[in-house]
């Protein structure tokens, strides 16, 4: 088991009802590396982050996780891929009425069997009760481990979430709009937390993010995407406004379009 | 300016809906349904008003809420039988004790056919299955479960409890295995119905999550899903416990001694007084459990 993913995507296309979410995606992101999805709304960032987790199968093309494309594996090996790819979702997706040391616990089902899972949620041990807090200590709310999870702040529960992603013992940190779930202050220090983690422990890091100066200050490596198409794929210190005005730039008939 | 497709957009000005819609038609003809009913029943005036003999009974009744009765009348009842106030809470004990047990096979046969009458369990992740034999499962055996679950739950419930309550009584005689499964089938059929609706209403945006950290689909159900719906489902268990309070008190009707028995046997020997002993206890054993319950509620489940 490599310490950190590596992801090749080779031409690889996504449908969903009305037409294609990402069209002919070619991508390669090396292990360990950090990379920031941009782009408007709707243009294939959350769907090109469900494909690294393996949750999403490619219509056409090869989505490799550390060289073997994803629709070899059996349905047993995808959970073995995906219980090593830690995701912080943009509405968090943790359960609000569980403690905190449940919900990170959580992170390891991949790795449990049904029994054994049930016997951690309900009753954690003492060993999972210490790593889940080490973890918690690290992302900074410690204290919080027997408190019941809907009676922390929205920062706090992101913190949750985040935890719950690093006790799966990732190889690499997906996550999607990790700044959209808490104000403007919080925002910056969230990026540079899941950053420095995942630079400290090797971990690769693809995040999706609409403030690009955050962006530019944390990301070596941005792609751009619009309409399900790469536009940019480059470093940030090559690519100029005017480029990324192009790529966040509104046609008429996105204008029109109801939600686009 | 007036080339640009967004100035000619906002030009044109949405149509307004007729006044009567979709909506607005199926709601006359649920009036107009209920109208009808009335008509058919050919009700009058007449029958609102009750016979003197009819006003005399009910208020003498009702003169008797004030003064229940608290003890037997000398030599109404042989030496030795248990004195009125012992009486009533007797068969208030009994009430409890079927609820008790009723409720607790409900809750049983609601969380099995619940989760099999739930589409939660078969039509959630359809990268899951690889192989033929997942596939063939997935799309046809699955939903035959759920459809055959979905039927039996509607024939148990569509069933009222003292209906089942007649059929065990011929079948099973009046014992009390026979109530208990009275009020279990109808009461576990509402707990499957109410139960499934909760676990597809609950939230998914965990269970994803945990699918996508490589949680299995047991997994997924058990711990991402169904912690999100067992508030309700308690709460909801809770409330369906007062239900059966009632259902085992009226049970006694038939012969059973609850307090529906009594009640039964004091208003035929219009002994209103003691009548009202049994109700008032009724009405205290149904405040004292929602009492109870709605602590549990506040303590838990908010």
């Amino acid at each position: 088991m490599p310490k950190s993913a590596a992801f090749d995507l080779d031409d690889v296309s996504v449908h969903f009802g009305n037409g294609p979410a990402l069209h002919k995606v070619s991508l390669s992101i090396a292990p360990g590396e950090a990379v920031a999805f941009v782009g408007p709304s709707g243009a294939g960032k959350t769907t090109l982050l469900r494909l690294l987790n393996a949750t999403l199968r490619p219509a056409g093309g090869c989505a490799a996780v550390d060289g073997r494309c994803l629709g070899e594996h059996t349905s047993a090996e995808l959970r073995a891929v995906r219980a090593r790819i830690g995701f912080v979702h943009q509405d968090l997706s943790l359960v609000p009425n569980l403690r905190v040391v449940q919900n990170v616990v959580a992170g390891r089902l991949g790795r449990m069997g049904l029994f054994a899972s049930l016997r951690a949620m309900a009753l954690p041990s003492h060993a999972e009760a210490e790593r889940v807090h080490a973890i918690l200590e690290r992302v900074g709310i410690g204290e919080k481990l027997y408190e019941r999870t809907d009676t922390l702040s929205g920062g706090q529960q992101q913190r949750v979430a985040i935890a719950r992603a690093l006790y799966q013992e990732p190889t690499a940190i997906l996550a999607d709009e990790p700044v959209s779930s808490v104000d403007p202050a919080r925002a910056r220090d969230t990026v540079a937390l899941l950053t420095r983690i995942s630079r400290e422990e090797g971990l690769t890091l693809c995040m999706s993010i609409h403030n690009l100066e955050l962006a530019r200050e944390f990301f070596p490596r941005v792609v751009g995407l619009r309409r399900g198409q790469v536009m940019i794929d480059a470093a940030f210190a090559d690519i100029d406004d005017a480029q990324f005005n192009k790529l966040y730039e509104l046609t008429d008939n996105e204008l029109l379009a109801d939600g686009a | 300016m007036a080339r640009s497709p967004v100035m000619r957009a906002t030009l044109a000005i949405p149509r307004r809906p007729p006044p009567i819609r979709a909506r607005g038609s199926v709601l006359l003809a649920i009036l107009g349904l209920g109208v009808w009913a009335f008509l058919a029943l050919d009700l009058t005036w007449a029958q609102v008003i009750p016979t003197a003999a009819g006003l005399r009974q009910i208020g003498e009744f009702f003169s008797y809420a004030l003064r229940p009765a608290l003890s037997y009348q000398p030599g109404e009842v042989p030496d030795g039988s248990p004195s009125l106030l012992v009486q009533a809470l007797l068969s208030a004990r009994l009430t409890l004790i079927f609820a008790v047990t009723a409720m607790s096979l409900s809750v049983v046969i609601g969380g099995v056919l619940g989760f099999l009458g739930s589409t939660a369990w078969w039509s959630g992740d359809a990268s899951g299955s690889r192989t033929a034999i997942g596939r063939y499962a997935r799309r046809t055996v699955a939903p035959a479960i759920y459809a055959t679950t979905r039927v039996v739950i509607t024939l148990m419930r569509s069933v009222h409890e003292l209906i089942w309550a007649v059929l065990f009584l011929a079948a099973l005689g009046l014992n009390d295995l026979s109530a208990v499964i009275a009020i279990a089938i109808p009461f576990g059929g509402t707990l499957a119905k109410i139960f499934s609706e909760m676990i597809d209403e609950a939230p998914r945006d965990a269970a994803d999550a945990l699918r996508g950290a490589g949680a299995s689909g047991a997994q997924v159900f058990c711990l991402g899903l169904l912690p999100r719906a067992l508030p309700d489902m308690s709460a909801y268990a809770l409330y369906r416990l007062e239900c059966a309070l009632r259902s085992s008190a009226i049970l006694g009707f038939f012969g059973w001694e609850t307090l529906g028995y009594f009640v039964k046997q004091e208003w035929e020997n219009a002994d209103y007084d003691q009548v009202w002993t049994y109700l008032y206890t009724l009405l205290l054993l149904v405040v004292l459990v929602e009492w109870w319950s709605s602590g549990l509620r506040r303590r838990f489940v908010a």
